[in-house]
């Protein structure tokens, strides 16, 4: 998760998004108003020209000494939800002091964190009454969008201090490292601001989002989640659709397999219906991939192998240096269990074993010594 | 001179590729091992224990040992080696082979793969020859074995064939010299396999515990340093004997629980310790075992260990396996028993089966030095370490991809462990404030989470540990969270794919059975540690060492009834539970001596 974030983080900055330092608040004024401009921290696409409306709805969180405070649906031209909202304010307390932190928070539809605002005339503060500057906001986002955070399973009282006591009945993860793990991922300084704002952004909230969006959940939100960027909304979506949906989009799955994250991709591979292997134009986007994806996804991509037509073969053997050790050895085993192969594998097989640069190149050269 | 015969594997005449004038050396049986380590952690796969050169990035000290040749003669000379990181460098394992004083010009870890690599023809004189592994770089050079022959007949390469040839020109017989009997057999000398032994001694059996390291504890030894988590349940007069202090993984601090373990196992009259030990077969006959065998790692020498009762606690689930035991490996679909947690979805259960497993570790630590560290550029290591920087390594330094399987493929694990934390350090280092920081410590044994799972009568499954279901024969206790973990690579291609992530569900107090703890088609076999009977979700939270204890302690004691009354495993749960569960509340207590009553 931690490398997920700085990938974002330094996008952010590729993008000129925090080159003149903070970019711009929510306005004071736009409060619990709708949405026309990317939330200052954020995580999923924002299309240019996207207006979204706030429409009220029964989901609500329980600040401490606050009350109830309403979560809002933002949603689209056509009155579908995009994300869901709240502004609140809530009390940050430590030694027995406390002060308010304005904050508007961002959910997905699945009730995952989107990102947050916070507004110009109520600059988050530190334990020592200093402001907030603007590596501590894009901190605080890194946090938020960590969902297993230590502070997830912690008192905030087991984090100052000496974050982490030996415990006999300690968990395998917690050790002596997690100390290094607080202090990485919490803002300098800001222990409780960071804790409330975690809790409040992980929360019951989320199953309450959640059950809405199931509860209004058609076919073209399912579409919709599958073709995003977003890897929740693809699991998601792909987790729901049919036989009959695989295979009319199978043009979509294919681009998520290319573009998407190596859990994403491997849930595809091993979730494709038996009918994408029994047809080659199915088939064939995924093994143009071959050489581009993530290694796990390579290996289950290979068990398919048997039902791959030979051009396939072919264009495999002149990427051998992209497997490893193993899967070169299910590809080699795959060729020797065939009663013919085409010349041109064996001449790509051979100039692979001759070359220097690869370091596979041994397990190539032994086939060839049994198999020639 | 006899001694030093005694060590060699001399040829004796069997074939036509090999003469009585050959010899035959394998290195883990070199007098002096110098700074040279025994690495017998892959022998099923790559045939043999080897010496591996593992200095961290120094070169390490020459391992030594005399040989006696019959004959005067030219002797064609081949090292059985490796080059561990094929690539566009120099090979990251190189050494040199000196013969009675004289290094040979050839550089051996050269060739990709297990292999015997040519170093030319040597003249010798009858009587005693010394051999030295002379280490080039620091960095894991290793060699299993040295051939002198007269003939210029290269050993075989594949494995198959070469335990063909080396059974022939070592002369074994099939059986081993020495046949030993035991009440009880322990295999593993882990946390679970050490309580094993305890806890069956202390009801008088007699117990042989087979070890492959030279100190106990398994993970828990201060050869792999993980500390030891979860509660005492039943056990805790036991398991406080065995387990370790609350340290940081990877902590020198292991040394002393190492001292404090070794000596309470080694305080039993009746457990006889065979520290340096490996199993490597098992036979059974009627669904029943019969016998072990093992090796000494360095001698070489084999011993067979009968017994009526035999515990695998091996970890990998060896005895089983060779036993033919029913064993799983990988993760169940969550359908299988129903155990998905929809929060973390694929990462905790998948739809689909697949054989991904929670990843093995190799810890390692530096530290602050007075002088400047200088540490040598690794370009070998960096295709996997990348831009990652680190001076420690703790639990999440753990690897798993599902092209490689943590039994099979454990060298090629350990070694890309090695290049995470050689790369990682070496970009370290590369920063002004790391000016004086030294490797301080790097294991190069593999710490594993999880690998086969022999299946008893029940399975354990994260259900039962959810629901915190009281078994009638519940006889381990544990409220540690139950936490399975999976690679941050799969979130993002970018990420270190040596790194992983923990996902906790806190779970009530919940119980592990009895019938978990017992194969279900092997009569006579227990199972202690982590290849007990669990899914790969219900292994979460019950891996953890103080866990693995008191199943061990719980099956020494089961033994002790099975003897008893003459029954196997499964008869204790149908026809002995009460006894059985009395005689776990009465070990809690040290008993009063007859002669003080």
């Amino acid at each position: 998760m931690r490398y997920q974030v700085w990938i974002i983080a330094l996008f952010f900055m590729a993008t000129g998004f925090s080159q003149s330092g903070l970019p711009t608040a929510v306005s004071d004024s736009s409060r619990n108003k709708g949405l026309i401009r990317r939330p200052e921290f954020y995580i999923l696409d924002w299309k240019r020209g996207t207006q979204l409306k706030r429409k009220p709805t029964t989901i609500s969180i329980i600040v401490d000494s606050i009350g109830l405070q309403g979560v809002d649906a933002l949603v689209d031209v056509a009155g579908r939800p995009v994300l869901y909202a709240s502004d609140i304010s809530t009390p940050v307390c430590a030694d027995g002091e406390c002060r308010l932190m304005h904050i508007r928070l961002y959910w997905t539809l699945l009730g995952h964190y989107a990102g947050f605002d916070h507004y110009p005339s109520f600059p988050f503060t530190k334990h020592d009454h200093d402001e907030f500057q603007s590596a501590d906001y894009l901190k605080l986002h890194q946090l938020l969008m960590d969902n297993n955070s230590i502070l997830k399973r912690r008192k905030v009282e087991e984090l100052v201090d000496k974050p982490i006591a030996p415990k006999k009945d300690g968990a395998d993860a917690v050790a002596g490292a997690t100390i290094t793990e607080v202090k990485e991922s919490i803002v300098t300084g800001a222990l409780y601001s960071c804790y409330t704002a975690w809790h409040l952004v992980h929360g019951g909230v989320r199953e309450q989002i959640k059950r809405r969006t199931l509860s209004m959940m058609d076919d073209n939100m399912f579409l919709r989640m599958l073709d995003s960027n977003n890897p929740e909304y693809q699991l998601f979506a792909l987790k729901r659709l049919n036989k009959e949906q695989y295979e009319e989009n199978y043009k979509v799955i294919a681009e998520v397999f290319e573009s998407g994250i190596p859990l994403v991709r491997t849930f595809i591979i091993k979730n494709l219906p038996a009918s994408f292997w029994d047809s080659q134009e199915w088939q064939r986007p995924f093994w143009e991939c071959f050489a581009k994806i993530d290694i796990n996804s390579r290996s289950l991509l290979l068990n398919h192998l048997g039902k791959s037509p030979e051009t396939v073969l072919e264009d495999i053997s002149k990427q051998l240096g992209a497997m490893t050790k193993n899967q070169l050895k299910v590809f080699l085993g795959h060729l020797a269990s065939l009663d013919g192969v085409n010349p041109s594998i064996w001449n790509n097989l051979r100039a692979f074993s001759n070359s220097k640069a690869e370091a596979n190149a041994y397990i190539v050269t032994h086939f060839l010594e049994d198999h020639e | 001179m006899q001694k030093i015969r005694m060590l060699l594997w001399m040829l004796l005449v069997s074939g036509s590729m090999m003469s009585q004038s050959d010899v035959y050396v394998e290195t883990e049986s070199f007098i002096e091992k110098g700074g040279w380590v025994v690495d017998p952690q892959f022998v099923e796969q790559m045939g043999s224990p080897y010496l591996m050169a593992h200095g961290f990035g120094e070169r390490v000290e020459n391992a030594s040992t005399s040989v006696h040749f019959e004959n005067t003669g030219e002797y064609h000379v081949w090292a059985r080696t490796k080059n561990w990181v094929p690539g566009s460098w120099d090979p990251p394992g190189m050494f040199k082979i000196m013969i009675n004083g004289r290094e040979l010009e050839k550089t051996l870890g050269t060739s990709p793969g297990w292999s015997w690599e040519y170093l030319g023809t040597v003249v010798l004189q009858s009587g005693t020859v010394g051999i030295q592994l002379v280490d080039q770089t620091g960095f894991n050079g290793r060699c299993d074995a040295i051939y002198f022959s007269t003939s210029d007949t290269r050993p075989p390469n594949s494995l198959e064939k070469l335990m063909e040839w080396r059974k022939k020109i070592t002369a074994k017989p099939d059986v081993p010299e020495q046949e030993q009997r035991y009440d009880l057999v322990v295999v593993g000398g882990g946390i679970a396999g050490c309580a094993a032994a305890i806890a069956a001694a202390e009801q008088g059996l007699k117990v042989a515990l087979i070890h492959d390291r030279p100190v106990l504890g398994g993970n828990a030894s201060s050869e792999i340093r993980v500390h030891t988590l979860g509660i005492y349940g039943h056990f805790e007069r036991i398991l406080k004997k065995l387990d370790t202090e609350h340290y940081p993984n990877g902590s020198a601090e292991a040394k002393k629980d190492q001292e404090k373990r070794d000596n309470n196992v080694k305080s039993y009259a009746n457990i006889d310790l065979y520290l340096n030990w490996r199993a490597y077969d098992a036979a059974a006959e009627n669904d029943t075992v019969r016998h072990v065998d093992a090796a000494n790692t360095s001698s070489g020498k084999r011993k067979r260990f009968s017994a009526p009762y035999f515990v695998d606690s091996t970890g990998d689930g060896w005895i089983g396996y060779w036993a033919g035991a029913e064993f799983s490996y990988g993760r169940e679909s969550m359908d299988t028993y129903g155990e998905e947690w929809e929060e973390w979805g694929e990462l905790w259960s998948p739809k689909e089966a697949d054989n991904a497993v929670m990843g093995s570790s190799v810890l390692w630590g530096s530290k602050e030095t007075e002088t400047k560290q200088d540490f040598p550029e690794v370009p070998w290591a960096m295709p996997v370490a990348k831009q990652h920087e680190e001076v420690n390594g703790e639990w999440q330094w753990e690897f798993s991809r599902n092209d490689l399987n943590q039994i099979d493929d454990a060298e090629e694990i350990r070694d890309h462990m090695l290049r995470a934390i050689y790369g990682s350090f070496a970009n370290a280092k590369k920063n002004p404030e790391n000016a004086t920081r030294k490797l301080e410590w790097v294991s190069y044994l593999v710490g594993k989470r999880e690998s086969r799972r022999l299946v008893g009568d029940h399975i354990f499954t994260f259900n039962d540990a959810k629901a915190g279901t009281k078994f009638p024969d519940a006889v381990v206790i544990e409220t540690r969270e139950v936490d399975v973990h999976y690679q941050t690579v799969l979130e993002d291609a970018e990420n270190p794919d040596f790194i992983s992530e923990a996902l906790f569900y806190k779970t009530p107090k919940y119980y592990i059975p009895y019938r978990s703890l017992y194969s279900k088609n092997i009569n006579n076999l227990f199972m202690a540690g982590r290849n007990f009977s669990t899914s790969h979700a219900g292994l979460g939270g019950p891996r953890v060492m103080r866990t693995t204890g008191q199943m061990g302690a719980a099956v020494g004691l089961a033994a002790s009834l099975c003897k008893k009354y003459d029954v196997n495993p499964r008869e204790i749960y149908t026809g002995y539970l009460n006894e059985y569960l009395k005689l776990i509340e009465a070990q809690k207590y040290v008993g009063i001596p007859e002669s003080k009553k």
